[in-house]
């Protein structure tokens, strides 16, 4: 359902007009100062997984307040789109809290998670990254082997009949097609061709999405898409396209978001208090389904330094307590493939974010950068670490504790982290799946954060 | 306290109202403007190195930014009348064709301001013979593309494409940058200068304009 979608599409043409200079610099910052200072909201760098319902709740109160005062400017009309406290508190209520995604054998419910919750996370898997397109195919099939995949958002194209594909150009709409059927097709021979699709990423226009929803060959409604905002509270009509063609079209809309440490939210406390009331501006902007979380350091890139762990726990926990929205918490590691230093990482966010009430979106590499280097063994791994933690009903302090002791084995190495090897160079491309030496890597490294306290079920 | 530090107080805590009136202050007491100038722009410097180390954050960079602009408001008028002083530079920068994502755009057009540079920021989403057209309208010294996404990053080939088509590479250097770009795809494309921060962006702005000089 889409919360009363044209009478919040005509917002955009209708709201408050401001610069949006000012929008950025003087509403969004001077409001997050006020609501930061008003709550109490403050970052605890002891305890990357704090076990602290009272600051949780202060930050949704902040972010509630946020969002009502704040708004979502478009910067097409240069207008704020505003919401009042009633509706949205009746979006908030009428919000589903689970959804089932894909089809037949493969569908799987995709829902709201508590607070040390000891149901499993739901785990779309996914890169994150470009790929060669003469690999494209076999990387998604090394992806939809994975046993633990509740649903792909898979690689993405970055060429497209030897041409770089150029956004807003014939090619940007050959190359969704060409990833959309990819994955149909690789899905289907892995046995899975009902598993949820949240594609397709290699779409950026509003226009790519519109043509690659097509229920044979291409998107169907039992998928998931994506509509992202723009750094800060802003969208365009672009945007608002994609939003209502998802829901006429009828595929589960995910809000994508990722609040940048450092930028104008600020530091922990405002990067945290915005990705929490960005839940809120997905769902009544966009009539979102589910919230796609991917903060990031503005230096680093990644999620998974102490301060992005705790920005992490903060904002799922304060949705987790506070509404039965459905989440999700997208890994970005600074280390590459092949390496124990993204194993590590992998472990601690995917930790934090199921005893923190989140599901898992994993893992992008490398900072999200490097093309090729990105493989299924390391969201394996953090879907791994998910199911355990929630399955032995982990505790926040618990969590606490190992998260501690995984940041110890490599905080100091965030600035000067290897970016690894390439898919090519750890898989069997031709039967995509991993290379002995690369399976040994995270044989050792599963040995070793078992012993830290997490028991794995297999 | 001397009128100059209270001003670089002042400016540091972003105080635009406080920055107005100490800066009509130096004007009246027939201070030497451009070694004030001299003084703040260290200070904001400062900023930048404390921003770069994360110890503050963009809104403490950009209510300091705004209130060096406030001050620069009062000196201009002042320095307009002085033959000696001259422009660093100017540069027009926006992010690629179908590229909304601002925020390393906006780092880099904020830093080169604070650095003396005259910045024309024509947004997001900018097509590539617009980033020519300003660039000749503002008699720009380098034209700066920033892309965030792989499916962009053609824009700013796009760029150097026209210029060559149209006999003008030589008119402008051309700096690209963005997080999945690189220093070989930079070269590959033909671009002069390319850095993976903003703070480096500004290096190689100087770098470019000095080779120009």
């Amino acid at each position: 359902m889409a919360y009363r979608q044209w009478e919040i599409m005509e917002r955009a043409a209708t709201g408050p007009f401001m610069e949006e200079k000012d929008f950025l610099n003087k509403r969004i910052t001077a409001k997050m100062r006020e609501v930061i200072k008003k709550y109490g909201v403050k970052f605890d760098p002891a305890h990357p997984v704090p076990a602290d319902d009272a600051m949780a709740d202060a930050v949704w109160q902040a972010a509630w307040e946020f969002f009502r005062d704040v708004g979502v400017y478009n910067q097409d009309t240069h207008r704020i789109m505003e919401f009042s406290e009633e509706e949205m508190r009746e979006a908030l209520y009428c919000a589903p809290s689970s959804h089932t995604v894909g089809l037949g054998k493969d569908s799987r419910v995709f829902g709201h998670r508590t607070v040390e919750d000891p149901r499993p996370p739901f785990v779309i898997f996914s890169p994150d990254i470009t790929y060669d397109e003469v690999d494209f195919f076999q990387a998604c099939v090394a992806y939809l082997k994975e046993p633990l995949l509740d649903a792909i958002c898979s690689p993405l194209l970055e060429d497209f009949q030897g041409r770089a594909i150029q956004s807003k150009t014939p090619f940007e709409i050959g190359g969704s097609m060409e990833h959309a059927m990819h994955l149909r097709s690789a899905a289907r021979l892995m046995g899975v061709p009902g598993v949820c699709m949240i594609a397709v990423g290699t779409a950026e226009t509003d226009v790519a999405q519109v043509a690659v929803s097509q229920p044979d060959w291409g998107i169907r409604p039992s998928d998931g898409r994506l509509v992202s905002s723009i750094t800060e509270m802003m969208t365009n009509n672009a945007m608002l396209n994609k939003a209502a063609h998802y829901q006429m079209y009828g595929s589960f809309s995910g809000n994508l978001t990722g609040t940048i440490y450092g930028a104008y939210a600020g530091g922990a406390e405002g990067t945290a208090i915005m990705q929490t009331a960005y839940h809120l501006m997905g769902l009544l902007t966009y009539g979102c389904q589910f919230q796609q979380n991917f903060l990031f350091h503005l230096k680093y890139g990644s999620n998974t330094g102490r301060e992005m762990l705790w920005v992490v726990s903060m904002y799922s926990q304060a949705v987790a307590r506070n509404t039965h929205l459905v989440q999700d918490s997208n890994g970005f590691t600074n280390a590459g493939p092949g390496t124990d230093m993204l194993f590590y990482e992998a472990a601690a966010h995917a930790m934090t974010s199921t005893v923190s009430g989140a599901n898992l979106w994993e893992t992008a590499p490398a900072r999200n950068k490097h093309h090729n280097h990105g493989t299924p063994l390391e969201a394996r791994f953090a879907a791994e670490v998910g199911h355990a933690v929630a399955r032995q009903g982990m505790k926040r302090e618990r969590a606490d504790e190992i998260v501690n002791a995984l940041l110890a084995k490599y905080e100091e190495n965030i600035p000067d982290a290897p970016i690894g090897q390439t898919f090519q160079e750890l898989y069997d491309v031709a039967k995509a799946v991993p290379k002995p030496e690369y399976l040994d890597l995270y044989k050792k490294v599963k040995e070793e954060v078992g012993a830290m306290g997490v028991e794995f079920i297999y | 306290m001397e009128t100059i530090d209270r001003l670089k107080e002042a400016m540091v805590e972003g105080d635009e109202d406080a920055c107005a009136v100490l800066a009509a202050e130096l004007v009246a007491e027939g201070a030497d403007l451009k070694a004030s100038i001299a003084v703040l722009a260290a200070e904001m410097e400062e900023v930048g190195r404390r921003f770069e180390t994360m110890d503050i954050f963009l809104p403490e960079v950009l209510l300091a930014a705004d209130a060096m602009t406030a001050v620069m408001k009062v000196f201009t008028p002042e320095l307009a009348k002085d033959a000696t002083v001259a422009k660093k530079g100017v540069v027009v920068v926006g992010t690629a064709r179908g590229d909304m994502h601002q925020i390393g755009k906006d780092l880099v057009a904020l830093f080169l301001g604070i650095a003396g540079f005259e910045v024309v920021d024509l947004g997001t989403d900018v097509d590539a013979l617009d980033f020519i057209h300003e660039a000749e309208r503002a008699n720009a010294d380098v034209i700066g593309i920033s892309s965030l996404m792989t499916t962009t990053m053609p824009g700013a080939t796009e760029v150097v494409a026209l210029l060559k088509d149209k006999g003008m590479r030589d008119r402008f250097k051309v700096i690209v940058g963005g997080a999945p770009t690189s220093q070989e795809w930079a070269d590959k494309i033909g671009a002069d200068g390319w850095a993976e921060e903003s703070g480096g962006a500004i290096d190689v702005v100087k770098e470019l304009i000095s080779g120009r000089a």
